[in-house]
């Protein structure tokens, strides 16, 4: 099996937001970054899809600045056997112009599958799997928490409102997984030491004009002054009023 | 002047709510643009509930058929949204950020040519200018971006676009979809299972902490989200999780849960930080605790001071009593 | 009370493994293993792997060094006020604007404090810092880490080293900590088993109260001339609305009297502050608490102009070995093994200085080793010059000269603060000899009341708010990893709850609780109560900036 796995060097979810002077983006001073958590399952599955066939590839590329060398070495370090990084000063906010980027390096690939975290947990833009896929004319299943693969088929259930859609796709094909899909294995030392010598290549990455732009970047709204209603039970019919005709939540 | 494509959504041919949303959003938009709002649905066959795309707003209600879209098809579906926004030259496609939009979305921005402004909070249109808001890094930050993109394509964050009233003709068109419904085929869904609501999804949450003194007096709790009629979760803090009483799956906060229900009621919580981290995007939050200083009556909307044991049995009782 | 009588024992039985014991999943070789990326560790690799690059009859080595931590730096915690001379030693072609270092100190103050009021005094001879820079240890830290790799050292990090692997008296190495373990210590289905390093020799870098560090000196009973004591330190970095312009040290107030320690306050820049009390812990009162006596001083005049409006961004607490010269263990190296920096207690208290000495002790452990191993011997004799190399360095001669300064305020600040001018004066030759030192689990404490404490959330926090903003965010379902006396009275669990700064311990009707997934690898409670053991790789706080 020949897998691509396309990940993100992305801010720590524990982060705390700053914004940088320029007010459109985030003050990365004492940021943590790190693997984007969704494309640690998506490294995983690879791993897992190749050591079941006993033979294969797992080459994962990254689209971001050259710290993002780091975030591949992550990567190898679990157990893939080469890196790509399409390198940029900044990753656009339009992930439409890195789906082109990516597309157009996994385009001749041969790989039988390429795999996504369903969103990185910086820019929320659940977009950049599927887009790539369109690009790329091949089948794509999203967010995808359970999979099963068996001669040159798929099947996947993925989380929809009030249940799991199950869904059947023809390989080679693009999925962006979700938690749940599996647990995501720590690097091993003898990984660790064997990432050092794996082959990471670094290459500009060919991104066309956006169409998104940013404006700015604001700290969402303050929670308004909250009130104590009163003391007791007593308090609790005139908490249901507000509760009924202020908030309107009952 | 140029129209708003609203791609509204079914489920076993009824029209989900979330289809309200992206009318009302859609129609902000046309409004911004001196333009239609035209709704398109796919599926199978006739759609209930869809006439209600007039009221909120469409000026047109096409209902794409085709054999292959009794389930979500989702290169099918792509297929017939983007023959007819070509077609009809629209000015602008809005989708829901729900899970299904949020997989067809992309596909339509990609065989568009185009940008996709996804999950977003807020529009305006400003001299023909779309700009939108999105929440960027879980919450914690807000990004205003300008669309130069013809057409914007856009996907709402449900439950954000309140439905409004703005009743428009909703001409009624069927249209028979060209194709099959591609090489990812939709099986059907597996209902999750019944009773347990999830604190993560639920509605309404109702959490205790160390104050409920013993893990059996939860039992206080569980009824009170019994009360609400299946609305309602019961979560708890990190103190009482690490102490056994209840769960890891029930605990709301920084190494829990994160959950954003329209209602969570917080009992005997003093309120740290890594707890307020995990709920406070919820729409109200009401805090039960006897102590007065305690930093959860800092966050919470509404606060009642005094002892929970006899608090939350009343409270529970007048629940019952407005939902019976 | 006396802690000692409920403290348990170190689990040495744990700690001192045969070599090849069972229970290793995967096993690795090495030539030299650091165990515990600080700057003693990383300074010491960096030495170690230029030495050997300069010497072709030694050939490539393979250098490791354990990080228990998930990152580089994230259990690196200290004031910062930074001597360069040791990143200038072993940086000698960069230019200090390159150094991993913030502002240079240009003016300082000390202040003595009363609940309300300050008195300026004149900086202490000890504690002035010409020519010293103000430094985050996690920047250090990476920023070592990263020099390291480029020389091809190899850093795991989410590794803790749980035990040492022997041979009859030698150490052939370390067992990590196993993970994905249940609350109930059985297997989840994340298991991973502990790896097996071995290596020629070993250092342990652990930084203070290091574990594996304690064992071995307990083990080979290696003993030192008094006891090692500790100081314990709780820290919070601002963003202030007001600039600081200047180094700050306060004594007096919110310290009672008997109680040894003191305030800082470092501007990393004017606008982000690095704040922090540091008590030592041999105090009196059983009742007294490190952090609210933190969250009291910033209700003092001369903090709060500077804090209020601001935000607090980070919070941490460590300990840090106080005992200076006369606490040094007397010898830091034996058959495979040597012990650096805070883990030998390389400080010096009177300077508040520590860094410079540790990243020293791993530069001669490098030489050491490297004649011991281009002699293919590293025997304890072999290594010994590792410990000759201290004893004639500035560490051996610095903390000479203020060898009883800290052992003079045993008995409070007042006596305490004469005495320690005199030895100032004299050079350290008064009063002569050595000032004998209990170990502060065996200093009697009295029982003091709690006092109230509310937290505002803007000013003052709660100690799980601390925990929060440490970054911590260790799994819930961990094993309790700090062991307890078997019968622990409410008197004493009440104390618990107070040393610790991170509110694992909690007193309740009478008994005590732990919620272990709060603690943050101070070591407070491993000098005064239940020992630390380690948890899984990656547990514990995340420290970015302090």
């Amino acid at each position: 099996m020949k897998i691509a796995v396309c990940i993100k060097r992305v801010a720590d979810s524990e982060t705390r937001v700053k914004i940088a002077a320029d007010g459109k983006s985030l003050d990365e001073a004492g940021v943590k970054f790190i693997i984007n958590p969704y494309d640690e399952f998506a490294v995983e599955e690879a791993l897992r899809r190749k050591e079941q066939a006993g033979t294969g590839e797992v080459v994962v590329i990254a689209c971001g600045s050259g710290a993002a060398q780091e975030t591949i070495r992550t990567a190898l370090a679990m157990g893939a056997d080469r890196g790509v990084l399409l390198e940029t000063s900044a990753i656009p906010v339009d992930g439409f112009t890195v789906a082109r980027a990516l597309a157009a390096e996994l385009k001749d690939g041969g790989y039988d599958l390429i795999l996504f975290g369903k969103m990185a947990i910086d820019d929320y833009n659940h977009q950049v799997g599927p887009m790539t896929a369109e690009l790329l004319g091949l089948p794509c299943v999203t967010c995808v928490a359970h999979l099963e693969l068996a001669q040159g088929k798929g099947t996947a259930e993925r989380e929809v409102e009030g249940g799991m859609e199950e869904v059947e796709f023809p390989l080679p094909a693009v999925l962006t997984v979700d938690k749940g899909l599996n647990e995501p294995r720590y690097p091993a030392l003898k990984g660790i030491m064997a990432a050092k010598k794996k082959p990471l290549e670094v290459k500009p990455a060919t991104l066309g004009a956006p169409g998104l732009e940013v404006l700015a970047m604001t700290p969402p709204p303050e929670r308004k002054e909250g009130r104590i209603v009163g003391e007791g039970a007593s308090a609790i019919p005139a908490l249901l009023k507000l509760l009924r005709e202020e908030a309107k939540v009952l | 002047m140029s129209h708003v494509l609203a791609i509204l959504e079914q489920r076993d041919g009824s029209l989900r709510k979330v289809s309200h949303e992206v009318v009302t959003g859609a129609r902000r938009l046309a409004d911004g643009l001196a333009g239609e709002v035209h709704a398109l649905v796919c599926a199978a066959g006739p759609v209930s509930g869809v006439d209600a795309a007039g009221r909120h707003g469409a000026d047109k209600v096409i209902t794409a058929t085709s054999a292959a879209f009794a389930q979500y098809a989702p290169e099918g579906f792509a297929r017939a949204i983007v023959e007819r926004a070509q077609a009809g030259s629209y000015g602008a496609v809005v989708c829901a950020a729900s899970a299904q939009g949020k997989d067809l979305a992309p596909r339509l921005a990609a065989r568009l040519g185009v940008p996709l402004a996804a999950d977003i909070t807020d529009l305006t249109v400003d001299g023909g200018t779309v700009v939108v808001t999105r929440p960027v890094y879980a919450g914690k930050a807000l990004l205003k971006v300008k669309v130069t993109a013809d057409p914007v394509v856009v996907s709402l964050r449900p439950n954000v676009f309140t439905p409004v009233e703005r009743p428009k003709a909703g001409a009624a068109e069927t249209i028979a979809a060209s194709g099959d419904g591609g090489r990812v085929v939709v099986k059907g869904i597996k209902a999750a299972a019944a009773g347990a609501l999830d604190v993560a999804e639920a509605p309404i949450v109702v959490s205790g902490g160390r104050g409920l003194k013993e893990p059996a007096n939860f039992k206080l709790l569980e009824e009170l989200a019994q009360a609400f009629g299946g609305r309602a979760a019961v979560g708890a803090s990190r103190a009482v999780v690490d102490a056994g009483w209840r769960p890891h799956g029930d605990q709301v906060g920084q190494t829990g849960k994160t959950v954003s229900p329209s209602l969570y009621i917080a009992v005997g919580i003093s309120g740290a930080i890594q707890h307020l981290a995990g709920m406070r995007t919820a729409k109200v939050i009401v805090a039960i605790n006897k102590d007065k200083d305690a930093p959860i009556f800092k966050v919470a909307d509404y606060g009642v001071v005094g002892d929970l044991f006899e608090i939350v049995p009343a409270l529970t009782s007048e629940v019952r009593r407005l939902t019976s | 009370m006396i802690p000692s009588q409920y403290q348990p024992r170190l689990p040495l039985d744990r700690l001192i493994l045969k070599r090849g014991a069972a229970g290793a999943g995967d096993s690795m070789e090495l030539d030299v293993l650091f165990v515990g990326a600080g700057p003693a560790g990383l300074a010491g690799a960096i030495e170690l792997a230029r030495l050997a690059r300069a010497d072709p009859g030694l050939g490539e080595l393979s250098i490791g060094v354990l990080e228990k931590a998930e990152a580089l730096g994230e259990h690196s915690l200290s004031g910062a006020v930074v001597n360069p001379v040791a990143l200038r030693a072993l940086f000698p072609d960069l230019p200090e604007t390159e150094l991993p270092l913030r502002g240079r100190v240009e003016r300082e103050a000390v202040y003595l404090l009363t609940s309300t009021g300050s008195v300026r005094l004149p900086t202490p001879p000890t504690m002035k810092n010409h020519g010293n820079f103000v430094a985050s240890i996690c920047e250090i830290v990476r920023w070592l880490g990263s020099q390291a790799e480029a020389l091809g050292v190899n850093i795991f990090t989410g590794y803790p080293g749980a035990a040492l692997l022997t041979d009859g008296d030698r150490v052939a190495g370390v067992r990590t900590a196993p993970t994905g373990l249940g609350r109930d210590g059985q297997p989840l289905p994340t298991y991973s088993a502990p790896n097996d390093i071995t290596a020629r020799v070993t250092a342990l870098s652990e930084g203070t109260r290091g574990l594996l560090s304690q064992a071995w000196l307990e083990w080979q009973r290696v003993s030192s001339a008094n006891p090692q004591i500790f100081a314990l330190g709780v820290k919070e970095i601002w963003e202030t609305k007001r600039p600081v312009d200047r180094v700050i040290h306060t004594l007096g107030w919110p310290l009672p009297s008997d109680a040894f320690g003191g305030s800082f306050c470092y501007p990393l820049t004017p606008n982000l502050v690095a704040l922090g009390i540091v008590v030592g812990l041999d105090y009196r009162n059983a009742a007294l608490d490190v952090h609210v006596l933190l969250q009291r001083l910033k209700g003092h005049p001369l903090f709060r102009v500077l804090l209020e409006g601001g935000e607090m961004v980070e919070w941490g607490a460590k300990t840090i070995p106080e005992g200076g010269y006369y606490a040094l263990p007397q010898r830091r190296s034996g058959d495979g093994v040597v012990i650096l920096g805070d883990a030998a207690g390389f400080v010096d208290v009177p300077s508040l200085k520590g860094i410079h000495y540790a990243m020293q002790s791993g530069i001669y452990a490098a030489r050491a080793i490297v004649a011991a191993l281009r002699a293919g011997d590293t025997s304890a004799a072999a290594l010994a010059q590792y410990d000759h190399l201290v004893d004639d360095s500035s560490i051996a001669r610095d903390l000479y000269r203020t060898r009883n300064m800290r052992l003079a305020f045993k008995d409070g600040f007042t006596t305490g603060g004469f005495r320690a001018g005199l030895m100032t004066l004299t050079g350290g030759r008064f009063p002569g000899g050595r000032i004998a030192m209990h170990a502060d689990a065996d200093a009697a404490r009295h029982a003091g009341a709690d006092g109230d404490f509310t937290p505002d959330g803007k000013l003052t926090f709660s100690k799980v708010d601390g925990v929060f903003k440490s970054g911590n965010t260790t799994r819930d379902t961990i094993p309790t990893h700090l062991v307890t006396g078997v019968e622990v009275p409410a008197e004493v669990a009440r104390f618990y709850s107070h040393v610790c700064p991170a509110g694992v311990y909690e007193e309740v009707d009478g008994k005590l609780r732990i919620n272990a997934p709060n603690c943050i690898d101070c070591k407070a409670t491993d000098v005064l109560g239940p020992r630390w053991t380690p948890r899984e790789g990656g547990s514990g706080p995340r420290y970015k900036r302090m």
